[in-house]
């Protein structure tokens, strides 16, 4: 074992708890009995620690919060943002470091504070594992990472030098710098790197609504607007672009998807992901890059055909293909192609993910295939959730 | 204190009841009389002063009672501006003064005295007072630095000869005066303890298209004044719409939008005919009239009664539209101001804040609060720069690569914007990763989806209007114009507004578009309001002299009513004027209103480049 013996009295140091995959290993990792020492930010005037205990009563664990600690920290300010004594207390634990905090941001007007949060934020917390000699340091990156030179994604450094957006430049980034410090400092590393993680296959239920959930969504808000025009203002909008309510309820509102071939989107359900990643932190030594991926990624028609019938809609079409540059798209399609523009390289993505080191960790379990029932579970619950407004 | 007379001690004193800016008619007895006492503003004054006892019942306070005939049209302008209704304070002085006579009261009259005499052989028995009622009418304002004044005298001259005659007059009494066009400056200037000039009755407009100008009495308002200049398919350059032009250019040289391009003070003037204080008349154009044209950086006396204005007049062309183009901070919309202003590109340029845009357009209070969450929180719209020009302006815009909210995307958006604060369609437009901010608005059928969306119409932006208001408003909304950009920046119909939840005072300073000294200014103005506690916001820019100045507006909003916050209001713009005057003082570059009040007639090269100290 490289974190010593598994169960009670095992403790590592975890950031970003308070995220959507961070909050789950933190479940994960208390569920196994395990101590946990958070280290992260508060949010406006709520403390870390109430937005901890927030997160413990979604899992409904709170009986588990005994064996965690919080600590306020800056990851971009020296010793953390840590009090002297505070720092110096965390050193001497020297445990293995989960580092999971991470900016998912993809925009480029954005990119200063993405790689100030994944890059930049580095540095301290790379000086404290040297510090602290932890035992091993986790991190948490991306399948994305691999970059998009390359279409056979292997479970090595990333080799690529360009990029679908910051946020994958900025994972390939510290990954390069994580292992470089480690191997300077004798640390031991491990690079976890995920697809795109949705809800628990068997629940629903999720704590984020970005990725899988941002065309369901888009594509809900455009259906309510034209029912709404339909209903409330006699279908005058919906006339003119062919849109209208049949008997049985169902809108019919043309909608072309043009994607620029069959690429896949390769999901996995987060309770996979959390799994998984437990498994690769029993793993002994050895392997570096784990790729928590699926086998079977789905493809834009399918999520399509669940979102057309989930939300009682016909019309929705994936055209494969260049998008004719005199071709006029109706007013839906302007819309829902603006609001899925950042996620446009995941729908159609030909990268495929090789997870031998996964395989060995998990012993070969798979995730599921994304059918529609888990697809149905996922979004009733976001629904529920108003996208994530309601979940607490 | 009762519902009705907090309504009448809240009375803004914007004037906007003097003007038929709704095209539904003016007060009757207003219109006949003139006398602000006999518009609803005065009835107001008059009623709060009965209630508390302030003032007798008086002859002039009975037929001032007598003459409303309740026919509810001041609640369509009130509510439009403040959502009151003084209908019922109009009842409520016909009430008080039926119950007083009925119970055996008797009208006390002044007495006559030798000045009142003298005043009415000059304009005539009915056009001077000392009636209580009447004078009380023209004692205050809620501005807060002003103790009220009561005149012992009211006179409304008919011509610049009677003017003349009553500056003379008033001299020769050693009787102190005011001036006074529509009062709406809200300055505490416009009260005196001897006598008050009230100009309104001298409304003559006089057109000389073949040399561009058009000659206004100094009773005649910006909407009148503008109105007739659009049916001759021109414009002037004014301000707000119950302002008196002549005054309105005494008192701050005029600043609009459109001064980004038609200029400020001098610039909006051919000449101009005055009453000196000696009683003297003179014309700016003789070369013997007093010069003022120059500028001192002092508080200046009046330099005299401006009886008669050769207003510019400015061509309009039939492809003039508007857009508003969206910025997420202060510094790109400055930047992009100013960008225009020097390239001349626009004839009306303004950055306005959050609570303008939405306090403009929302017909309730409550309506433009969540209007302004809307475009602060879910559209990320802290400022929007309008932008008024002819087709060949607004392209150059669009080729800069500013995506921008067209008129008919403002009018959707007007017209729906109930529909708007609870869009959840919003929510994916906030989270729009996208590299470019308000890229949305680029999409070529996001009219079409908003319009889908927010099923705009005149019924739905009424339908938190009271209820008994409503039909009016909703035939009102039908209008083109009261969605019309272009229309609303040339009569500022909706400015008044701001003033809707509590009375404003605006801040006004001239200045380089320098973003750091406004980002300077902008954060003092607002700490120093929030020290008071006082609600306070960013008011609008406008880029003048081709962008090489600015006119800063930044407002602070006082309850009138409340004796605390008064106190507190007097600190605060004690210390903000402090403020200035020590930016002033540094920067060398920095005027404030304060000065230019009462030199409005000035070049604005005068105020604008002399500067305030260390660069002067």
């Amino acid at each position: 074992m490289n974190r010593g013996q598994a169960g009670a009295g095992r403790a590592c140091l975890l950031t970003g708890a308070t995220g959507f995959l961070g909050s789950h290993i933190l479940a994960g990792l208390l569920k196994q009995g395990e101590r946990v020492v958070v280290v992260g930010r508060p949010a406006g005037r709520e403390s870390l620690a109430a937005r901890i205990r927030r997160l413990l009563r979604w899992f409904a664990i709170e009986h588990l919060e005994e064996q965690l600690e919080s600590h306020e920290a800056d990851f971009l300010k020296p010793g953390l943002g840590l009090g002297a004594d505070e720092y110096e207390r965390l050193r001497r634990l020297g445990l293995p470091i989960i580092h999971c905090a991470s900016d998912t941001r993809f925009a480029e007007r954005d990119r200063g504070t993405v790689l100030a949060a994944n890059v930049g934020s580095l540095a301290e917390i790379l000086d404290f594992a040297r510090r602290s000699r932890a035992r091993r340091f986790y991190f948490l990156s991306s399948a994305y990472a691999a970059g998009i030179d390359n279409s056979e994604c292997p479970e090595a450094p990333v080799r690529s030098l360009h990029f679908n957006n910051v946020y994958e430049e900025s994972k390939a980034l510290a990954e390069s710098r994580v292992l470089a410090a480690c191997a300077q400092e004798g640390i031991p590393c491990t690079i976890v790197r995920p697809a795109i993680v949705y809800g628990d296959a068997r629940t629903g239920r999720s704590l984020k609504f970005n990725a899988l959930y941002h065309p369901v969504r888009s594509l809900l808000q455009l259906r309510d607007i034209y029912i709404g025009d339909i209903r409330k203002n006699n279908g005058k909008k919906s006339a003119e672009w062919g849109i209208h309510l049949d008997a049985a309820g169902v809108l019919h509102m043309p909608l072309r998807i043009v994607i620029p071939n069959e690429g896949k989107i390769n999901l996995i359900p987060v309770d996979y992901f959390t799994a998984a990643f437990l498994a690769i932190l029993e793993r002994p030594g050895g392997e570096t890059f784990f790729h928590i991926t699926s086998r079977r990624p789905a493809g834009m028609a399918q999520l399509a055909a669940f979102s057309g019938r989930f939300l009682g809609l016909a019309g929705i079409e994936v055209v494969v293909g260049a998008a004719r540059a005199d071709e006029m798209k109706n007013p839906p399609e302007e819309l829902f192609d603006l609001f899925i523009r950042a996620y446009r390289p995941y729908i159609a993505d030909q990268r495929v993910f090789a997870r031998e080191n996964t395989d060995r960790a998990t012993g070969g379990s798979l995730p599921p295939d994304f059918s529609y029932e888990i697809f149905q579970k996922c979004m009733a619950f976001a629904v529920a959730a108003d996208w994530g407004k309601k979940l607490f | 204190m009762d519902e009705v007379l907090r309504t009448a001690k809240s009375c803004r004193h914007y004037a906007m009841c003097k003007i038929d800016f709704l095209g539904s008619g003016l007060c009757r007895s207003g219109a006949e009389r003139h006398y602000v006492s006999f518009y609803p503003q005065g009835r107001m004054d008059l009623y709060a002063a009965l209630a508390e006892d302030r003032v007798p019942v008086t002859p002039a306070c009975v037929e001032i009672a007598e003459s409303c005939d309740l026919c509810g049209l001041c609640d369509y302008q009130c509510y439009f501006v403040t959502e009151m209704k003084p209908t019922a304070v109009m009842r409520a002085l016909k009430e008080h003064v039926r119950t007083y006579l009925e119970n055996g009261g008797k009208a006390l009259a002044a007495e006559k005295d030798v000045v009142l005499d003298g005043l009415k052989e000059i304009v005539g028995d009915a056009w001077a007072t000392n009636d209580r009622a009447v004078t009380l009418t023209y004692s205050h304002d809620p501005c807060p630095v002003a103790e009220p004044r009561m005149p012992g005298y009211v006179v409304l001259p008919g011509s610049t000869a009677e003017v003349a005659a009553v500056v003379k007059l008033l001299n020769g009494h050693r009787v102190p005066y005011a001036v006074r066009g529509n009062g709406s400056s809200v300055m505490g200037f416009v009260m005196s303890a001897g006598a008050v000039i009230d100009l309104g009755r001298m409304r003559t407009i006089e057109f000389d298209e073949k040399n561009w100008l058009v000659r206004v009495g100094p009773g005649v308002a910006a909407f009148d004044l503008q109105k007739a200049a659009l049916q001759r398919g021109l414009r002037v350059n004014v301000a707000e719409p119950a302002a008196l032009v002549c005054a309105n250019i005494m008192c701050s040289g005029i600043f609009s939008t459109f001064s980004a391009s038609y200029g400020t003070a001098a610039d909006n003037y051919v000449d101009a005919e005055f009453v000196g204080p000696d009683g003297g008349v003179f014309r700016l154009s003789e070369p013997t009239a007093p010069n003022l044209f120059g500028f001192r950086r002092e508080d200046a006396p009046l330099p005299g009664i401006c009886t008669s204005a050769s207003v510019r007049l400015h061509p309009v062309t039939a492809d003039e539209d508007a857009v508003f183009v969206p910025f997420s901070s202060l510094a790109g919309a400055l930047d992009f101001a100013r960008e225009c202003a020097m390239r001349r590109i626009g004839l009306a340029i303004g950055v306005l804040g959050g609570e303008y845009i939405s306090t403009f357009l929302s017909p309730t209070a409550k309506l433009a609060v969540e209007v302004k969450s809307v475009f602060r929180d879910k559209l990320k719209i802290e400022f929007l720069v309008l932008v008024i020009g002819d087709a060949y302006a607004l392209a150059a815009v669009k080729k800069m690569g500013f995506p921008g909210f067209d008129s008919r995307l403002i009018r959707i958006l007007n017209l729906g914007l109930p529909a708007l604060a609870s869009a959840r369609w919003l929510d994916l437009i906030n989270e729009l990763a996208d590299e470019k901010e308000f890229s949305y608005l680029e999409l070529p059928h996001f009219a079409d989806l908003a319009e889908a969306a927010l099923a705009p119409s005149p019924a739905q932006l009424v339908r938190d209007v009271d209820p008994e208001l409503r039909p009016f408003f909703e035939k009102l909304y039908e209008r083109p114009e009261l969605t019309d950009p272009l229309w609303l920046n040339m009569f500022r119909i909706v400015s008044a507004r701001m003033g809707r939840e509590k009375h404003v005072l605006a801040m006004i300073i001239y200045l380089p578009i320098d973003n750091r000294l406004i980002a300077e200014i902008d954060s003092g103005f607002r700490r120093i309001a929030e020290g008071h506690g006082l609600k306070n916001d960013f008011g609008f820019i406008t880029p003048l002299d081709n962008g090489k100045r600015c006119v800063f507006e930044y407002d602070y909003y006082l309850d009138q009513n409340d004796e605390d916050e008064k106190a507190r209001m007097r600190q605060a713009l004690k210390e903000a004027g402090m403020m200035i005057e020590a930016i002033a003082a540094a920067s060398g570059t920095v005027t404030w209103i304060r000065h230019v009040f009462r030199q409005g007639f000035s070049r604005k090269e005068s105020f604008l480049y002399s500067g305030g100290g260390a660069g002067a």
